[in-house]
């Protein structure tokens, strides 16, 4: 790999694009939950731009935008370095928070005459320094410094959970905050080795220098099972549910479509920009294991809740599996790695949307008819006609039917499996979208079946619009041009096929 | 101008679709989508006399073709989706939920027989099998929604084979098209073809009925509303005809598969004729007859494929085409005696004639279709095994038109309410209309006419009528089969699936305590070490 320049043009986006979040959030501590929720809903569409700036600086340079901190070049310095997956990653990142954000206005609101609403503030800055954690990691060139993006995501994440301080709300956020500390130190402890070994942490430097040391691979292992658990991949699954199901609806949307997925951007970083040099089929082999349990598993569990904001966590827990296809389908030089990485990203992308759609949607009904029991559903879809659609393509992408991105991932997953001769991650892909259907069934045919839903509180159009739009762009999705894939290529190594 | 009809068959669909998300827009829109099949109509008939057109929209990856096959099946579709759809939307005004899987579902129906490439031809596919399900299981019948499951359970089934069959097939085009016509060439020479072929037989055989996947038509065509069952039987089922029409590689001999399909084929077809002889609702009936006819299909097609016979696609679009006509005016008929109460001597003779089309009486367009086959059947084993299954369909209609006549009176009075009033009035109409239209289609309707075909045709029917009268006046008793048969035993084994769940749970439960959570993580760091040092 060619030495990286210190700072492209368009390198300072990416600082603006951390500190912009960063700052949103050091002063809406200082002014209060009422300027709190301003400053958030404010910076969301200029968060937006700047992603998509950075997005257009990176198609137009056709390489890796770049910056390194105050002028010094790794390995003295720090270095933030956006490539094409890292400005999809922003944008997908500032449309969600955006998402939520506004849907989270109607519940975290600090009412009139009162001076400070301690939820309101929580959330409003929460959900920026997520955003900025979020942006950090997809940008960091430095593994120390992805550590502390992490930690940062992980407190921002963990108080979202326990928001209304309700005792189930809180052992589930404990539970969450303990097992995620558990993989920082794992992580942080294969940090520690690397730097033992090449006296440096930054990602494109680690590249050139790794060797198949057992060290080496023992640092990663560390380092991929702290990333696993952050990520909640089955087993490690053990905070995702109570978590996910017991945070508001604007919470779990970002949680489950986007902060789990910080953590596994990482798990990429690793081993697609750290280790491609370096014989991975037999770890990936080993991750694409553990996501078909996952897959499997998930699914099962999904099917048989009766909750159906429990039922959608577990569905995340299934759907985090198929990310993990993307090791052994993306891995080295091949001709067909282009079509599993592609896939993996589209799953990424379309499960975000989908999820995040599904949770605000499930949020909407749990306030509209005063539970979210699917049992009690009958004739939910009469009453509800908007959400329930919303329900329906978001359930769409996650069993991969066409027209949705969850079609496209599946699509270009299975094609990656037959061209590289892997047909047995087929099975997992498959069974997993049969399961979905299952899952999906359960919601969806009682809501749509005759009868009269007791509608408590009918739920603001704006809100259920929101929710809808995040689903349209999941099946918007389907229709990205090769320029896209194209796109999601740029800088990573091996891309196109050249040679290692 | 075919290039913009080709276009318009699918956007016509899509704009009506639209509409219906337009609150104020949507019931005139449901109301109007009767028009919305016109221009598929329209590209059918130019297409019949043309050749084969491609459209391309390189942007939007989608790519559109007609051929004669599929010009044929996509006329006669449409024209069945106009009238159905005309006929009940004037005679009722069916709820948004019924009217929109409708619209979806006739967008499919249409869409496959023009999808070129292969995305669009899964989206379509999966338009014309998954919202159909809207038609008919919405209910608070157990038995609908039973049959509402299963109906679905097979279709996503059949869906997953079918995206697996077309990643195969797509991962077999070397140049990295997705067009059909691009990896069926290349498919002969793939390395995956067996198991291409494998999905490709059992995910597009789930939808015509092939054992062991046949279950679930009979109850999805006693569950459905007459109407629904007639464009479902018709026109629906027809997706699965093109899809093996476009995805058996016809020009290149394959012996093995191709006889291993034919096999297939006639155990099909004599084997709904044995399950539907023990039937005695008219509904299940004709499903059990549209099983068998399409056991027919597939054993043609296998044949052609066993031969490397190119026309068998063209033959058994003819023969899925006057299918496609009978047995939706056949649901019809049911509708029309119900609610005639004693059927006068002339509408027994047009019934008749209608029900035995499907055996090939002479006159008929069976006999045309009879004679469409005959390239494939033409001699030794294949023939013999045709003309048997002519006489079995024979036996198997004349049962039908039996209890057709028998009806009980709360089965009349469903049947009377759920076809429309003008198509009882029109039903003579339409029986004729199903009668003669192959005759303007058919490649050499004169040769039909020969006294040698007439005869060729006649004698299997006379067998056929002969042995189900004399069956009924032996009074001896069919054995009780249960409407879908095998599907009692996958029922059985799904149920063992689903007693497998609280293992899972408890397995969940187990996951997810700590200390088992934290020796997860100490293996999984573990088994990466491992993987690593291999």
């Amino acid at each position: 790999m060619i030495a990286q320049p210190a700072t492209t043009p368009g390198g300072f986006l990416l600082v603006l694009a951390v500190l912009l979040p960063a700052a949103g959030t050091l002063f809406s501590f200082a002014l209060g939950s009422r300027a709190a929720e301003k400053i958030a809903l404010g910076l969301t569409p200029v968060g937006f731009f700047l992603a998509c700036l950075v997005a257009m600086k990176v198609a137009a340079a056709g390489a890796p935008i770049a910056y390194a901190i105050g002028g010094l070049p790794p390995p003295l310095g720090i270095a933030l370095r956006a490539d094409g997956v890292s400005a999809v990653m922003m944008v997908t990142a500032s449309i969600i928070v955006a998402a939520a954000a506004f849907y989270a206005r109607a519940k975290f609101a600090t009412p009139d005459g009162v001076e400070e609403s301690r939820g309101a503030l929580t959330f409003w800055i929460m959900i920026q320094a997520i955003w900025a954690a979020l942006n950090l990691i997809f940008v960091g060139g430095d593994l120390f410094n992805l550590y502390v993006a992490l930690e940062l995501l992980t407190f921002a994440a963990v108080p979202l959970v326990c928001i209304d301080g309700r005792p189930e709300t809180l052992a589930a956020a404990l539970r969450y905050l303990l097992f995620a500390l558990f993989g920082s130190v794992s992580y942080l402890l294969g940090v520690a080795l690397l730097y033992g070994l090449y006296g440096t942490l930054d990602i494109s430097l680690l590249a050139q220098r790794v060797g198949a040391a057992p060290m080496v691979w023992t640092a990663a292992a560390l380092m991929t099972a702290g990333l696993l658990a952050k990520t909640a991949l089955f087993p490690l699954h053990l905070w995702l549910p109570p978590a996910h199901a017991n945070a508001p609806a604007a919470a779990s949307a970002v949680l489950s479509g986007l902060v789990v997925k910080g953590s596994f951007f990482l798990a990429l970083r690793l081993w697609f920009y750290v280790l491609p040099a370096l014989p991975t089929a037999a770890p990936g082999a080993v991750l694409g294991a553990l996501g078909a349990l996952a897959v499997i598993f998930g699914s099962v569990l999904a099917l048989r809740q009766a909750r159906l904001k429990l039922l959608v966590a577990y569905s995340t827990v299934a759907q985090i599996g198929y990310l993990f296809f993307v090791f052994p389908l993306a891995a080295g030089a091949h001709v067909w790695s282009p079509l599993g990485w592609s896939g993996g990203v589209m799953q990424i992308l379309a499960h975000a949307f989908a999820k995040a759609a599904m949770f605000l949607a499930a949020g909407l009904v749990a306030e509209a008819l005063g539970h979210d029991r699917i049992a009690g559903f009958r004739g939910a879809a009469r009453a509800l006609p908007l959400t329930f659609l919303t329900l329906g393509l978001g359930g769409l992408s996650l069993m991969g039917l066409p027209p949705t991105g969850g079609f496209e991932a599946k699509w270009l997953m299975l094609r990656a499996a037959a061209a590289s001769g892997q047909w047995i991650w087929s099975l997992p892909i498959l069974g997993g979208g049969l399961l979905a259907g299952g899952y999906v069934y359960r919601i969806l045919a009682p809501a749509l079946a005759d009868g009269e839903a007791a509608i408590q509180a009918r739920p603001e159009r704006s809100r259920e619009a929101i929710a809808l739009g995040l689903a349209v762009i999941a099946l918007a999705l389907a229709f990205a041009p090769q320029g896209f894939f194209d796109f999601l290529e740029i800088g990573r190594p091996f891309a196109s096929g050249s040679a290692p | 101008m075919i290039a913009a009809l080709l276009v318009a068959t699918l956007a016509a669909p899509a704009i009506f679709l639209a509409a219906c998300f337009v609150g104020k827009w949507r019931e005139r829109a449901l109301a109007w989508q009767f028009l919305a099949p016109a221009p598929g109509l329209a590209a059918g008939i130019f297409g019949l006399s043309h050749a084969p057109v491609a459209v391309d929209f390189p942007g939007l990856g989608l790519s559109l073709t007609l051929d004669p096959p599929g010009a044929l099946l996509l006329a006669f579709a449409a024209l069945l989706w106009m009238a159905v759809t005309a006929a009940l939307w004037r005679d009722r005004a069916p709820g948004a939920r019924f009217g929109i899987s409708w619209l979806l579902t006739m967008f499919g129906g249409l869409g496959v027989f023009v999808a070129g490439d292969l995305v669009s031809f899964y989206l379509v596919y999966a338009l014309v099998s998954l919202p159909a399900y809207g038609l008919f299981a919405f209910s608070e019948d157990p038995e609908k929604r039973r049959a509402g499951a299963i109906y679905l359970a097979f279709a996503l089934l059949g869906e997953a084979l079918l995206l697996l069959a077309f990643a195969l097939l797509a991962a077999g085009e070397p140049h990295g098209s997705a067009r059909i016509a691009d990896v069926m060439a290349a498919l002969p020479a793939s390395p995956w073809r067996d198991a291409a072929l494998a999905l490709i037989v059992a995910g597009f055989g789930m939808k015509i009925g092939l054992i062991p996947f046949n279950g679930w038509m009979p109850l999805n065509y006693a569950a459905a509303p007459i109407p629904a069952a007639a464009v479902l039987s018709g026109a629906g089922v027809k997706a699965g005809v093109i899809g093996l029409i476009r995805f058996l590689p016809l020009g290149v001999p394959m012996e093995g598969w191709g006889e291993a399909l034919a096999a297939l084929g006639f155990l099909t077809a004599f084997y709904g004729v044995a399950i539907g002889l023990a039937q005695r609702t008219p509904k299940t009936i004709l499903a059990y007859s549209s099983i068998s006819q399409m056991g027919v299909i597939a054993a043609a097609l296998g044949l052609g494929l066993a031969r490397g016979d190119t026309g068998a696609a063209g033959d058994m679009a003819f023969y899925g085409a006057n299918h496609l006509l009978v047995k939706s005016a056949l649901f019809l008929t049911i509708g029309a005696v119900a609610s005639a109460g004693r059927l006068s001597r002339r509408s027994l003779v047009l019934a008749a004639a209608l029900a035995l089309s499907l055996a090939g009486l002479p006159l008929t367009g069976g006999a045309l279709a009879k004679l469409a086959s005959k390239a494939q059947f033409a001699s030794g084993m294949p023939a013999l095994l045709a003309t048997l299954a002519s006489i079995a369909s024979a036996m198997l209609m004349t049962h039908f038109l039996i209890h057709l006549t028998e009806m009980s009176g709360e089965a009349a009075e469903d049947a009377r309410r759920e076809t429309p009033a003008v198509l009882i009035r029109f039903w003579p109409a339409l029986a004729l209309g199903a009668l003669l239209l192959p005759w303007f289609f058919a490649d050499a309707p004169g040769e039909a006419l020969s006294l040698g075909k007439i005869w060729d045709g006649f004698w299997p029917v006379a067998v056929g009528v002969a042995a189900a009268l004399g069956w009924r006046r032996s009074g001896l008793a069919a054995p009780k089969i249960p409407a879908g048969d095998s599907i009692v035993l996958y029922e059985r084994g799904f149920a063992r699936m689903m007693a497998l769940g609280p293992v899972f749970e408890t397995a969940d439960a187990r996951l997810r305590q700590w200390p088992a959570a934290a020796a997860s993580l100490l293996l999984i760091v573990l088994a990466l070490l491992a993987a690593a040092s291999i």
